[in-house]
This record gives C-alpha cells, structure tokens and sequence, in this order.
C-alpha cells in the first residue's frame, strides 16, 4: 500500500511543470558498480555523486530507474532532466543535447569468460567472433567504427551481457574499463580482461538542449568544478571504483 | 555446478512482495478499464452500428495487431514529442492506458464471439416477448455469453498482470523490474528470477482457484 501512496505521491510531481528545486535524474538501476539495486536501496558511484551535486546546487534530486532503453526518449520527452548512467560523449549526442563537463574519464574493454583471455586479447582478436554489446551504448559505436568490424558479430542486448559471456553464449563484451574491472573482481562470473583499453572514452551528463535544459546544466556544471576541487568526486571514484578515474589519464 | 544461495533469495522475498501491490493495482485497474471498453467495443460490432462499427474495426485492428511494447513506446516516447501535454502522464498511468487499449482489443473480439454464440432462439424468444434490441442484450443476452466469455477473459487477466512487467521500460520499477536492478547488482540471476517467477506463479495460482469459484456460480442459472 505504501508503494501506491508513492506512486500516486510521484504520479502527481511529475506531472506538474518541471521547476529549478527538483533534479529528475534517469538511470537504468542495472550497472554495477555504478547504479544497482541491493535490500531494494539504490546506490553505487552515480548515486553518491548525484547527491554531492544536488547539496552543492541546492537541489532536491530524484532518481527514477527505467530500463537503459527509455533513458534517452524519458529526457527528450521532459520526463527526466539528465541521465546518470555513464553517458560518454559522442559527436551525435552532443549535437542532441547540453553536456556537462566529463566526470569520468575511462577506457572500452574486451571482456571474455575466464580461461579464454588467452585466444581473446584485445579488439583485434575480435574478427569471426560474437560479441555482446549494451544496446543504445557507445560501445556499440566504438565496435562498428573497427577496421574489423565487418567481421565481428555484434549482438546488442538490453542488460545481462556479462551473463551471456560468462555461460559462453558470445565470446565476448565490451564495456568500460572501470565497471569491467569491478564485475570481474566482485561477481561470481568467470570473466576475464583480454587486453588493454582500446579507445579512450570521457562521461558526462547530458541536459535538453533548450533555454531551461542549459542553464540546469550550468548549474550542475559548476557544483563538478566544485566537487572535483574539492577533492569530493575523487573520492566517490576511490569508494566505488578502488580508483581515481575522474580526470583525464594524461593529467 | 555452484549451488543456490538460498539465503539471497529468502533476503529477496520481502524485496519483491513489496513490489506486489504496484503490479496488481496495475493490472486490476487495467482488466476493468479493459472489460468495460471491450463490451462496448462488442457491443458496438455486434449491433453492427454504423460509423462507430468502422473505428472499432480499425481499433481492434490495430491494438490486436502491434505488440504492446510497442503500443508503450510509441505511446509514452513517440506521441510527446507531437502533443507535449502528454508528457505530464506518468509510467503507471501510461503502462494501464497501454493494457488497457490492448486488452480492450482481445476482449472485444472474445466477448463479441460469447454474445454471438448465443443461440438465435434466445434472440427470437426475447424479441417476441416484446423486448428492445438492448434489453435483449441486457437481460438475455450478456449473462449468457458471459459465462461462456469467463475463461478466456481470465487468461487476459493472467497475460495483463505479466505484461505489466513491460512497464519497467517506462520508469516503473514493478516486480520484474526490482528483480533486475537486484540481479545487476549480485550478479546471482538464477535467484533472482526464480523468486519473482515463484511470486507470478503464485499470485496466478491464488487467481485460477477464484476463477474455479467464479464460474460455479455463473454456470448455476443454466446448470442442468
């Protein structure tokens, strides 16, 4: 009953005109160790640095969980003000919409099941092989953008790749250096690394292109200056990824 | 071959039964939204009235013949983006209007098939008693192929409360939805699944035993 009450609670917020004191942030709840679910608590890294930039801003914020595919119709349609799932930017996403500073600077990864790192080994060893990919993800992008992407089978999922690699279904995922390491390291999964980062990709947040939709990014934009000066948003990395990867590799 | 964690799935137990509520509100809102515009989607066809039996063909047509994944996105993502004001509807609104269009659709075409399968006699007798077309259909008619239309009406009813797990797509986290945001996290998908899968199958079955019920006592008039 309570959940009702919430719903009704939620149906009506939303449906009133978005105003400046409420950040609705869209994320799919299915990314370990960035937003995932345990005991039905929400958390991970996007979690707590959403929350450090809504008490920087002032803002409430609002998390609102949805399958990966709706995030970007839910935020072209108004329903949500930004995404925080690890959004990396690309030339087609910033034509589409206002992008915050990046927050986290990281790497595409091959993933293989355990065992077999040593026949796959990077992007390369790719050709004649399936490979399961995000649908909707840059990582896709980056798999057909290959000199051998003609030969790699790519096969797009709406969750669950590291399942699918690790019962041998595809023979490999590509994903973020940084979440790969984490799976590989805090899951049951026989999965392994096979090689090194193949192309540098840098996240942020992405607003609606429109008069509201920028200057709520301007705002949030300078609570990351902040964060990142203070010291804060390495921190949330350090909590969440054992690693500083909120500034640039070459810094 | 690594065994259950039976521990993880007790812990998820209380996770998911709090998420019951949400799907079945859906689902109930939706089957009576459905049951209402369906009979009077019947109704229409079965009168042949003119005008109105043309949409409704085209109605039924269209949500018969679209998946309701579809008919959800295109609903929720597709129609905003022409009528803004649509934007103020939320996930749990959406998801019902979506079932119930779509069910709407089968059950017309089911309960249209009952009323039809009533014997002409019925119709004759009524009529000769001096009864107007809609009485006949109020009084003879409907609680005939009611019971006739009862089964398979319930089936919709079951197919509703699992396509409300469609609605997660559209922001809201129902049953299915917690159990994947759980799995992201644990990565234990076997558990995972199996529990929300045991709560469908016992909520179906908690239902299948009222239908049993439910059609003693229609079939009571006309027991012979």
């Amino acid at each position: 009953m309570r959940k009702l009450v919430v719903a009704a609670a939620l149906a009506l917020t939303t449906a009133l005109p978005a105003t400046a004191d409420t950040i609705r942030v869209g994320m799919s709840g299915g990314y370990f160790p960035f937003t995932f679910t345990r005991a039905d608590q929400l958390q991970g890294f996007e979690v707590d640095f959403l929350n450090a930039v809504a008490e920087e801003t002032g803002d409430e914020v609002e998390f609102v969980t949805m399958s990966f595919s709706g995030l970007i119709g839910s935020l072209e349609s108004g329903r949500i003000d930004t995404i925080a799932n690890q959004i990396t930017i690309t030339p087609d996403r910033e034509a589409a919409f206002a992008f915050t500073q990046p927050y986290v600077y990281d790497g595409a990864q091959v993933v293989t099941r355990a065992g077999n790192e040593g026949e796959v080994t990077g992007p390369d060893s790719l050709s004649g092989r399936t490979v399961a990919v995000n649908l909707g993800s840059n990582f896709e992008q980056l798999l057909r953008e290959l000199p051998n992407a003609d030969e790699i089978e790519i096969r797009t999922y709406e969750s669950n790749i590291e399942q699918d690699t690790a019962l041998g279904r595809v023979d490999a995922f590509v994903m973020d250096r940084v979440s790969s390491a984490q799976v590989i390291a805090q899951s049951p999964l026989p999965l392994a690394l096979a090689g090194a980062p193949f192309a540098e990709i840098q996240n942020a947040l992405p607003f609606r292109n429109d008069a509201e939709g920028q200057a709520l990014r301007d705002r949030v934009d300078a609570a990351i200056t902040t964060l990142k000066e203070d010291g804060t948003l390495a921190e949330i990395s350090q909590r969440w990824l054992d690693a500083d990867v909120t500034q640039p590799a070459s810094e | 071959m690594r065994p259950l964690d039976t521990a993880y799935m007790w812990d998820l137990v209380p996770v998911i039964a709090g998420y019951v509520p949400l799907t079945m509100f859906m689902a109930i809102v939706a089957m009576v939204g459905a049951l209402t515009l369906g009979a009077a989607l019947a109704i229409v066809r079965v009168l042949r009235i003119p005008v109105l039996d043309r949409f409704v063909a085209v109605f039924i047509s269209f949500f018969r013949a679209t998946p309701l994944l579809v008919q959800l996105f295109l609903f929720y993502f597709g129609l905003p983006q022409v009528m803004p004001a649509l934007t103020g509807i939320d996930g749990v609104t959406a998801a019902i209007i979506g079932l119930t269009l779509h069910f709407s659709a089968y059950m017309a075409e089911s309960i249209r098939g009952a009323i039809l399968g009533v014997d002409r006699s019925q119709w004759e007798a009524a009529q000769s008693v001096g009864m107007t077309r809609g009485q006949v259909l109020r009084r003879i008619i409907l609680p005939q192929g009611a019971r006739t239309a009862a089964p398979t009406l319930m089936n919709y009813f079951i197919d509703m409360i699992k396509g409300t797990s469609l609605a997660f797509t559209l922001g809201v986290t129902e049953m299915m939805g917690a159990a994947q945001k759980e799995a992201a996290g644990s990565f234990l998908y076997l558990e995972a699944f199996l529990v929300v899968a045991l709560f469908y199958w016992v909520i179906v079955e908690t239902l299948s035993i009222g239908q049993r019920r439910l059609e003693i006592s229609l079939g009571k008039a006309v027991a012979r």
